[in-house]
């Protein structure tokens, strides 16, 4: 059992799927998540990749402070993820709310409705404080596996 | 005489309601202030005689007492003509006028989710720009509205 | 064997759009009947939280309308502002403020231009035009300071000067894109794969572009010649000369023929700037509380024309802002695209009207009005769905995709 349970880890950090979901964000962060996916930045080196559907993934990432529209499909989305699960908030809006706080239709941010693993600020975060996020949650998940 | 010049003489001259509300804001833009009994024929007349075939978009305005709506126009050749009306505020209605500009639609519904304007002959449709579930009769867009934590839900629940 | 009518909700969100939107397709078999939207899923509330903050705020909070084109909305507000309070713009400003608005449109097509490749099933295309695109970008957050809303605009003028270092390696970056927009170009006209699978997808008619109130691309692709900044110019458009690229195609091609044409525009537009870059200051003092007064703004948007109504009271806070983005326009006519259309076509022609595609889950439910049986679909599905429909149909990029990865390495 000990064995299998190490090999399922081990695969986890070396290869976390992701699934990408817009909470109302401006796209900026979108468009930089993206980035991160293409030929420069290249997350696919670190194993990840990115899924079409929440029952495949590891990690949800996030972007955007929560409309109040799309607040019951995040909760939705979360829920259909297998455990354990992971949910990153990409930039200031997914962290705190950011600019759009104290708006009528917003929830300033993803914790406020699902619990998050990692932040990443920044408006928009750069691909590389994206990269940053993602290889320190997975360096953590590996320290947390060891205790 | 400038194309905005030439357009407020033929309006001024065309329709005597027209003395003393309407003025050039700067080159290439105009605004015309009428009655809403008096806002159709005005709207037809710059559509058809004037050339103004494309609604940019429509703005609601809280004004206290009435609330104000803009219609804004532009021609092909860059002139806007912003008609300007105003209707009471309590049970605002306004007439639609999507048979014009069939793109008035997302604009009309804009009106009435925000600003809380009926506007008779809308199709039936989906609701925009307010989520499913926004309590009937909270407007944000009016001046006395405030975020309201029992009615529209808390934050930080 | 009778066709049974299914409706499939699209949706709740299409990050494709600044606008995240549902949508609610009726089908029978494979064809489109109706088609209707659900916006609104990435309402803020940014109209309302304008008249709370001060016009200096503002500025930065219609920068994050949109992070596409971050540029046009602070542009498009700070061009109302400026009007109300009587400021005259310093001519660089104007200068460096177009200069960045050219740069942002590069980026936007280039992404558009890679989003669009995916949704046919040509990958590569999507690889390489973002590896492209990471050069603007380098350029503007040399510029600017910042990859995405670049903050470069103040009511005023800008807030940062380009300094001739950074004149020169713009200029450098302009000479290796248009080499590889050129060769973009020459895929576009010459890969039969590609015309044959963009070509008669979404047709919007001339007639129908104008009744609708198409904006930008989207409109002159349907051969509609609108273009805000000959038609009402504001900051440097006046002072450059500059072709407005139209099309007839009246479809998915003519729209990608059209954002082609415009970067080779833009281009030659920033190269003119920088040659005629004037010297002065970059801002001028505009008071805090802006005198009361309203402006009505325009701004040709990558996507199409924004629209921005800003109403002012004397005080430091505006008393109204409106804003009308482009593609709020533009979602109006994908109804009419998408009518008797194949299902097939969805992702592309509703990818066709605006270029920023993040692949996103799309929870897609199929069901079946006569049985009542449902279907979950992921959008991811729907897009495997189209290109394996068009294979069946004789369209196939994989032959595509290893000649331009052999042309890539010759070029290399």
């Amino acid at each position: 059992m000990g064995l299998v349970k190490k090999i399922v880890t081990w695969a986890r950090i070396k290869s976390p799927w992701i699934i990408h979901f817009n909470t109302g964000a401006c796209n900026a962060c979108d468009i930089e998540i993206i980035a991160a996916l293409t030929p420069r930045y290249d997350l696919e080196r670190f194993g990840v990749q990115l899924k079409g559907t929440p029952r495949h993934a590891d990690v949800l990432v996030c972007s955007g402070p929560v409309t109040r529209q799309i607040k019951d499909r995040l909760v939705r989305i979360y829920e259909q993820m297998p455990a354990p699960k992971f949910v990153v908030a990409v930039g200031t809006c997914a962290c705190t709310g950011g600019v759009f706080d104290g708006c009528y239709n917003v929830e300033s941010g993803i914790d406020q409705v699902i619990p998050v693993a990692a932040y990443i600020p920044g408006c928009p975060a750069s691909p590389k404080a994206i990269i940053d996020g993602v290889v320190k949650l997975l360096s953590s998940l590996e320290e947390s596996e060891k205790k | 005489m400038s194309k905005e010049e030439e357009i407020l003489q033929a309006l001024v001259k065309k329709f005597g309601f027209l003395e003393n509300r309407i003025k050039t804001q700067r080159p290439r833009r105009i605004l015309a202030d009428v009655d809403i009994g008096n806002f159709k024929t005005l709207l037809d007349y710059a559509v058809k005689e004037l050339r103004f075939p494309i609604l940019l978009t429509m703005t609601g305005l809280d004004e206290g007492e009435k609330i104000a709506v803009i219609y804004h126009m532009a021609s092909e050749d860059g002139c806007i003509l912003n008609i300007r009306t105003a209707i009471a505020k309590v049970n605002p209605s306004l007439k639609t006028i999507t048979d014009i500009f069939p793109n008035a639609d997302i604009y009309e519904r804009e009106l009435e989710d925000l600003l809380g304007i009926k506007v008779d002959g809308l199709a039936p449709g989906n609701r925009y720009p307010l989520p499913d579930g926004w309590p009937a009769g909270e407007y944000p867009l009016r001046k006395d509205w405030k975020k309201n934590k029992e009615k529209v839900g808390d934050d930080h629940a | 064997m009778t066709m049974h009518k299914f409706t499939i909700p699209v949706g709740p969100q299409h990050p494709a759009l600044k606008e995240p939107e549902s949508f609610l397709v009726t089908l029978s078999g494979e064809k489109i009947m109706k088609f209707s939207a659900r916006l609104g899923y990435n309402h803020r509330g940014i109209e309302k939280a304008c008249e709370e903050r001060t016009y200096t705020q503002d500025v930065y909070l219609t920068e994050r309308i949109c992070g596409i084109c971050s540029h046009s909305h602070s542009t498009c507000f700070v061009q109302a502002v400026e009007e109300i309070a009587g400021a005259v713009v310093p001519n660089r400003a104007l200068y460096i403020r177009t200069i960045i608005a050219e740069l942002e449109r590069i980026h936007s097509h280039l992404l558009w231009l890679g989003v669009a490749g995916h949704e046919v099933g040509f990958d590569t295309l999507l690889m390489y035009t973002w590896r492209d695109r990471e050069l603007v970008m380098d350029i503007l957050a040399l510029t600017t300071g910042n990859r995405v809303n670049y903050g470069i605009n103040t009511i005023g003028g800008v807030r940062r000067d380009l300094t001739s270092d950074q004149i020169k390696k713009t200029l450098n970056a302009m000479d290796k894109l248009e080499e590889r927009t050129k060769y973009y170009i020459q895929i576009a006209t010459e890969e039969t794969t590609l015309i044959k699978r963009l070509s008669g997808v979404g047709v919007l008619s001339h007639k129908d572009a104008v009744k609708l109130g198409a904006v930008g691309p989207t409109a002159r692709a349907s051969g509609v010649d609108r273009d805000v900044r000959r038609d009402d110019p504001y900051a440097a458009y006046d002072q450059i000369k500059f072709k407005v690229i139209t099309d007839n195609h009246n479809d998915v091609y003519g729209r990608t023929l059209v954002r082609m044409g415009e970067l080779m525009e833009c281009y030659n537009m920033i190269r003119q700037l920088l040659k005629n870059l004037p010297e002065g200051p970059i801002t001028v003092k505009v008071p805090r509380k802006i005198p009361a007064g309203e402006a009505t703004s325009r701004y040709e948007a990558p996507r199409g024309e924004d629209v921005h109504y800003v109403k002012s009271n004397g005080t430091e806070k505006p008393e109204r802002v409106k804003v009308r983005a482009p593609t709020l326009a533009n979602i109006q006519t994908v109804a009419k695209m998408l009518e008797d259309r194949q299902l097939a076509d969805l992702p592309i022609v509703i990818a066709a009207i605006d270029p920023c595609f993040s692949c996103t889950d799309r929870l897609t439910v199929l069901k079946d009005s006569d049985s009542g049986k449902k279907r979950v679909m992921k959008w991811e599905d729907l897009h495997h769905y189209s290109i394996e429909w068009h294979l069946k149909h004789g369209v196939d990029f994989s032959g595509l995709n290893s000649k331009l990865s052999a042309k890539l390495a010759k070029v290399k």
